[in-house]
């Protein structure tokens, strides 16, 4: 199986990075966030430095990539061991995949992605027919959340919790409720201040409290990055979601439908609204486009709007595939613009990628 | 047969910890000396040990001792499954006090987890790196921030001692620590956040189930924790 792999990776014009088993933590903690150390094995050297044994290769093939400084764009293959604590499932295990890097055609990249993860499990011998294949896109999203003219501070609040339908929903009950709730605690001159719109005086009051509690100045946040935002919390608060655009981030995020389908269902949703998406809906459509290019069946991958990673650095494409009716994947991927700019590179770089689970894998094509 | 239980070893913990094990009706006298050894009368084979608290959190976590006094706060901490390794038979009603994040008072725009979220949220992209938490509570602070609030983008600063001068220190932005007034938060300028307690902690006298035990020293345990539960 995993020659196979290798042999169709190379034909897909991924050549293979090495990368090593221990790795340098600070990396993986600082781009994926502090849950991911309970679900890594970490040691420390004999500096000090935190170290870990490799949770995935997406990390380490960047970094390489960005000390290297090579020609893009660019595709990487690997194929290797990783290592996660997990309660249940072995702690060790392996994966194959190809990160896409530099590729501008976001549609063109993102759409051999997927075409390579479905013709990767092929190769292991998983028929297609039995899977569920699900696409997500944040740019959607994000896209629905700006034409219906939300205040940006609810804007970031619902991007954060995209792909995680609890706090979600969670968010959109608290955006519904009125602002007596969103200012409680806040001193009453300081709401005052904030809905005059005083900048100067609200940082000027700020600034006075920060050397009265000897916050150092250099670091941190500023007075008046806090004045900005109470002055935005005030506004945000006092603005209250109405029930038409909860209604239609609400069937917005309840379409799950065939791919094929899925620019009718959204201009279904949008319409009713006179809303448009714009250059997202034009980069969704451009990669159904792509995807039927590199010959994937759209009727075959299931559209989830809801369907997205609460991870910063991921940007568009979200994609996984499971058995039918599981819940791990075999295969899953996605578009993270966000991760080399974070991981040290000096511009941003188009990034998207995906990964297989060959234990698993192994374990369905039997 | 022995089983053993841990007490804190010094301080108000200890007296208030023999008090209670007195009105079960364990008798423990814990020499004048420095000695970590002590007698115990009123309870056949049972040995009481003195041992810090948070040794005694370890100690539950590992089995080497079958019952100890301690904070839960500790036992939260230290014990990955605390509800599968360990069993909680009373709340002894002391050591109470309370797991917070606390922010800095001049974050006037700052009130609750929500606000927080937004705020970490948007830190890397204004200050080149993360929102930094100074704790020695690293399991509680992942727990809550991470699977209560949704709040991945931090990181956390191990802090071993006077967690509430790290803003002022600039080794983090904000603090999860241990309060029972809350006149130390207030001393230096820290409010807690509205919906921001992690655990309301208290005393408790934790059996552990880390280690198979014998019918006998079963019986002996059952026995001990029925005593506390009357």
């Amino acid at each position: 199986m995993g020659e196979a792999l290798d042999q169709l990776f190379a034909t897909r014009g991924a050549a293979p990075a090495e990368t090593a088993i221990i790795l340098p933590a600070e990396p993986y903690l600082d781009a994926a966030g502090e849950a991911l150390r309970r679900r890594i094995f970490l040691t420390r050297g004999e500096g000090g430095e935190n170290l870990c044994l490799r949770p995935d290769f997406t990390i380490p093939v960047c970094m390489r990539h960005i000390a290297e400084g090579a020609d893009l764009p660019r595709r990487y293959s690997y194929r290797g061991q990783v290592f996660r604590q997990r309660a249940d499932g072995p702690a060790e295990f392996v994966q194959a995949g190809i990160e896409d890097l530099g590729e501008d055609n976001r549609a063109t990249a993102d759409a051999r992605t997927v075409a390579d993860a479905l013709a990767s499990l092929e190769t292991c011998g998983v028929s297609l027919d039995g899977l569920d294949v699900i696409l997500g896109d944040q740019g959607l999203f994000e896209a629905v959340l700006r034409a219906l003219g939300l205040p940006e501070g609810w804007q970031r609040r619902l991007i954060r919790t995209f792909g995680h339908d609890g706090q979600l929903r969670a968010a959109l009950e608290s955006l519904s409720k009125g602002p007596e709730h969103a200012l409680e605690g806040i001193e009453a001159q300081l709401i005052e201040l904030a809905r005059d719109r005083e900048e100067g005086a609200l940082t000027r009051l700020i600034r006075g409290r920060m050397e009265e509690a000897g916050l150092p100045s250099h670091s941190g946040r500023s007075p008046g990055e806090i004045a900005a935002r109470l002055i935005e919390k005030v506004a945000v608060a006092e603005a209250r979601l109405g029930e038409g655009p909860l209604q239609l981030l609400q069937d917005f995020l309840a379409i799950d439908c065939p791919l094929d389908q899925a620019g009718e269902r959204l201009g279904a949703v949008m319409g009713t609204a006179g809303l448009d998406l714009g250059r997202a809906m034009t980069a969704f459509e451009t990669r159904n486009l792509a995807l039927r290019a590199a010959n994937v069946d759209l009727s075959r991958v299931t559209y989830r709007a809801a369907f997205g990673r609460p991870i910063d650095y991921y940007t568009g494409l979200v994609f996984e595939a499971r058995e039918r009716g599981a819940e791990d994947p075999l295969a899953g991927g996605g578009r993270y613009d966000r991760l080399m700019t974070i991981l040290g590179a000096d511009t941003p770089i188009p990034a998207v990628g995906f990964s297989l689970w060959l234990d698993r894998i192994a374990a369905v094509a039997k | 047969m022995t089983i053993t239980l841990a007490i804190p070893s010094k301080g108000r913990l200890m007296e208030k910890s023999l008090e209670a094990l007195k009105s079960a009706g364990v008798d423990v006298s814990a020499g004048e000396t420095r000695s970590y050894r002590t007698q115990v009368e009123g309870f056949d084979g049972l040995e009481v040990l003195l041992l810090s608290a948070s040794e005694i959190a370890r100690e539950l976590r590992d089995g080497t001792i079958d019952f100890g006094i301690t904070g839960e706060d500790l036992i939260r901490e230290t014990i990955p499954e605390p509800d599968r390794a360990a069993a909680v038979v009373a709340r002894l009603g002391f050591g109470h006090a309370d797991v917070v994040v606390a922010v800095p008072e001049a974050w006037v725009d700052v009130q609750s987890m929500a606000d927080l979220g937004d705020v970490a949220g948007s830190f890397r992209a204004r200050h080149g790196r993360r929102l930094r938490i100074a704790t020695k509570y690293w399991r509680l602070t992942q727990g809550f921030f991470s699977r209560t609030h949704g709040i991945q983008s931090y990181r956390i600063v191990e802090s071993l001692g006077a967690t509430e001068g790290a803003p002022a220190a600039g080794s983090a932005d904000i603090i999860v620590d241990i309060t029972s007034t809350g006149s130390t938060l207030l001393a230096n300028q820290l409010k807690i956040l509205a919906d921001g307690v992690i655990l309301k902690s208290e005393a408790c006298l934790v059996r552990s189930h880390a280690r198979p035990h014998e019918p006998a020293e079963v019986a002996a345990c059952d026995e001990l924790a029925a005593r506390f539960s009357r």
